[in-house]
């Protein structure tokens, strides 16, 4: 197996706060990894140190087989980046941007190759205005496409769709997907469980700077939330000491209490003793987990937009 | 080297379209050039006017008249002679006025002492003007009436050829304050930006480097000063008639210049919070030397201290190498000039390259 990314006890400390602790990351060639955590869990420092823009404290960190302490120049132009909160430069438009893009990376673009980019993520519409009046949706393409200029082996995205409405998201992830046919590597960090779970073949969650679960996100649930679920909707905390008393492993989300079954076959049986419970419930139904589930399980609380939630 | 063309070009199309670069580059070079043309064209050109009035007329009043009025400096009006001198000086606001009292030409005839009686308000320049040319008429009067020839003269020999101006004087310095404004205080507020927004951060994922791209901004400045070095000077032809000597001297300080200026500014940018502040300080450092380099004032005729001040700061060096260079054609000054903006600037590159990191922590 060859590896785009290969990290050995990656450790960055800021005084006393270790930001990334400890990490053991490995993406393969030509796949799309996710790296999933809330705000502040570690994902734009580890990013950061794979591209080549910030130093690491301790351990081992090779990307495209070059170490990125001593040999970073050797890769640089092999690996395209798209920085979180991503600006493009104002009075450049588009076109020009990816151009001059272009020339940075000694490429020099014929202006129809630049459009035919521009046009690949959709920006064919609004590649003569000025950067500064695309909206944030359109920016995020330019710096996809800015991204995409060295045709690069091996693509970071921080956070490419935090702050984007759906649909733009899903553009977003149509063209992630477009990378990879392509052959090429896609790193990216999200807080958005949705993302990870529907477009990354593996995806690492990232809490307090420490990987700690990894794994296809159909392996995730299975081995951590079990596949289906029995909800027992309003059972609340003593439902769950009797689901527990009962011998079933259990969690509450909510006032809900989920119950994962992980063998299929034990579904019938599992329905039927639930359903002779003592402690009221408003309604009980089956559903399949979901990566949500698995980050519950793991961090023990819920995120939205990238807070975890009390 | 590609890149660093990439990002000149790209930099430039940027600079050129904000307005305020443009602004920093032409206008307030050619703005200053107009407005100080106006100010010292006029006080040169200027005449100050002597109401005269002669109690005596006679042949040798009128002689007088006619010698005062061959001066250059002054303009003669006549005053009737029957108002009351004094009370018309006040009633018209007069700085000066000169009253030639009856008996003048029979004492001239006798050669006995007789006085003459100039009016007015002897800490104004114009009454000053007025009694020096008053003053050398009678000098004049004194030794045709003694029937003396005049002997001995002074003659001026001013050390910049007589066919420049306060105005060739003053253009060398616009250059070198604009070489200043426009590289210091644009690349301050522009390494701000870059790092406030993360474009060094975004550059960084390129191969462009550190010392490229400051290396780009540089070959940019170079090309807009030389462009505004030109218009400066056409516009200063054209409106007043200024002389300047253009050989690759000037040339060679303006680039030594833009090195200083735009790596002092990538100093300031990144450690300043935000573009605002860095403009603070930029103005903090630019601000004295604009005033104290020789641009406006000439340091001789400062105070010492200020002189002293003057002599610490580099722009003194850029000022005084253009004006030796394109004025005086002082080529040894000149270079020496050169030398000292070429180490400073030199120095403050490295010291920007070395210190200043685009990547994060
Ligand atoms: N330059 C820095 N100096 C000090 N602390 C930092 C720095 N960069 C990041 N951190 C801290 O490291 C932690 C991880 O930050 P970050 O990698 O940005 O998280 P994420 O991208 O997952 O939101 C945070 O607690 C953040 O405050
Ligand atoms: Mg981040």
């Amino acid at each position: 197996m060859v590896y785009a990314i290969e990290t050995q006890g990656l450790v960055k400390s800021y005084g006393a706060l270790t930001a990334v602790d400890h990490l053991d990351l490995t993406v393969a060639t030509g796949s799309i990894y996710a790296l999933l955590g809330p705000n502040g869990a570690g994902k734009t420092t580890a990013v950061e140190i794979l591209e080549g823009i910030r130093t690491l404290s301790r351990g081992r960190a090779r990307v495209l087989g070059e170490d990125v302490a001593n040999d970073y120049a050797r890769v640089r132009s092999r690996i395209g980046a798209l920085p979180q909160d991503f600006e493009p430069f104002d009075r450049l438009s588009p076109l020009e941007t990816v151009l001059y893009w272009s020339r940075l990376f000694g490429r020099s673009l014929s202006r129809p190759d630049a459009v035919r980019l521009l046009e690949a993520v959709g920006l064919q519409e609004r590649m003569g205005v000025p950067a500064l009046r695309l909206s944030g949706g359109e920016k995020r393409k330019l710096g996809m496409a800015i991204a995409l200029v060295p045709e690069p082996e091996l693509l970071f995205l921080d956070e490419p769709t935090t702050g984007l409405d759906p649909s733009a998201r899903r553009e977003v992830w149509q063209l992630v997907r477009g990378v990879r046919k392509e052959g090429r590597t896609v790193l990216l960090t999200t807080h958005y469980l949705d993302e990870a779970e529907q477009l990354a073949d593996d995806v690492g969650i990232l809490h307090r700077g420490r990987l700690v679960a990894e794994g296809r996100p159909e392996e995730l649930i299975a081995r951590n939330a079990g596949r289906t679920l029995i909800v027992l909707g309003g059972a609340g905390a003593a439902g769950l000491r009797e689901v527990e008393a009962e011998g079933f492993p259990a969690r509450l989300d909510r006032e809900d209490v989920l119950v994962p079954v992980a063998d299929p076959t034990e579904m019938r049986a599992a329905l039927g003793r639930l359903a002779a419970l003592r402690t009221p419930f408003a309604d009980m139904y089956t559903r399949r987990s979901s990566l949500e589930d698995v980050f519950l399980q793991i961090v023990g609380s819920r995120m939205e937009e990238g807070v975890l939630q009390a | 080297m590609r890149e660093i063309l990439a990002d000149t070009i790209a930099f430039g199309r940027q600079y050129l379209r904000s307005p305020i670069g443009a602004f920093f580059a032409f206008i307030f070079p050619v703005l200053l050039i107009l407005l100080f043309g106006a100010i010292f064209s006029g006080i040169g050109t200027s005449k100050v006017s002597l109401p005269v009035q002669d109690q005596d007329a006679t042949p040798a009043s009128r002689a007088f008249l006619d010698l005062l009025n061959r001066s250059p400096y002054v303009t003669v009006t006549m005053v009737p002679t029957d108002a009351n001198l004094s009370d018309y000086i006040r009633a018209n606001s007069l700085d000066v006025a000169l009253e030639i009292p009856s008996g003048f030409g029979t004492a001239a005839a006798a050669k006995v002492p007789f006085n003459l009686t100039l009016f007015g308000d002897p800490s104004r320049t114009t009454y000053t003007q007025a009694a020096n040319v008053v003053g050398a008429a009678l000098v004049q009067t004194n030794f045709v009436l003694n029937g003396a020839q005049p002997v001995l003269g002074i003659s001026a020999r001013p050390i910049v050829s007589s066919s420049f101006t306060y105005m060739d004087y003053f253009l060398p310095g616009i250059v070198g304050m604009t070489v200043m404004t426009s590289s210091l205080y644009s690349m301050t507020s522009i390494a701000a930006e870059y790092r406030t927004r993360r474009y060094f951060k975004l550059l960084a994922t390129t191969p462009l480097t550190k010392g490229g791209w400051l290396s780009a901004k540089i070959a940019f400045y170079f090309l807009l000063m030389v462009a505004s070095l030109l218009v400066t000077l056409a516009v200063g032809v054209a409106a007043w008639q200024m002389h300047a000597t253009l050989t690759a001297v000037p040339f060679a300080l303006i680039a030594a210049g833009v090195v200083l200026f735009t790596s002092l500014g990538m100093l300031i940018g990144s450690v300043v919070k935000d573009p605002s502040s860095g403009i603070a300080i930029a103005n903090a450092v630019g601000f004295p030397m604009m005033f104290l380099s020789g641009s406006f004032f000439q340091i001789e005729a400062m105070p010492g201290y200020l002189q002293t001040v003057a002599r610490v700061l580099p722009l003194t060096y850029l000022n005084d190498g253009l004006r030796n260079a394109m004025i005086y054609g002082n080529s040894t000054l000149a270079l020496t000039d050169l030398g000292i903006v070429s180490v400073l600037a030199v120095a403050v590159f490295f010291l920007a390259a070395r210190l200043v990191s685009w990547k994060g922590r």
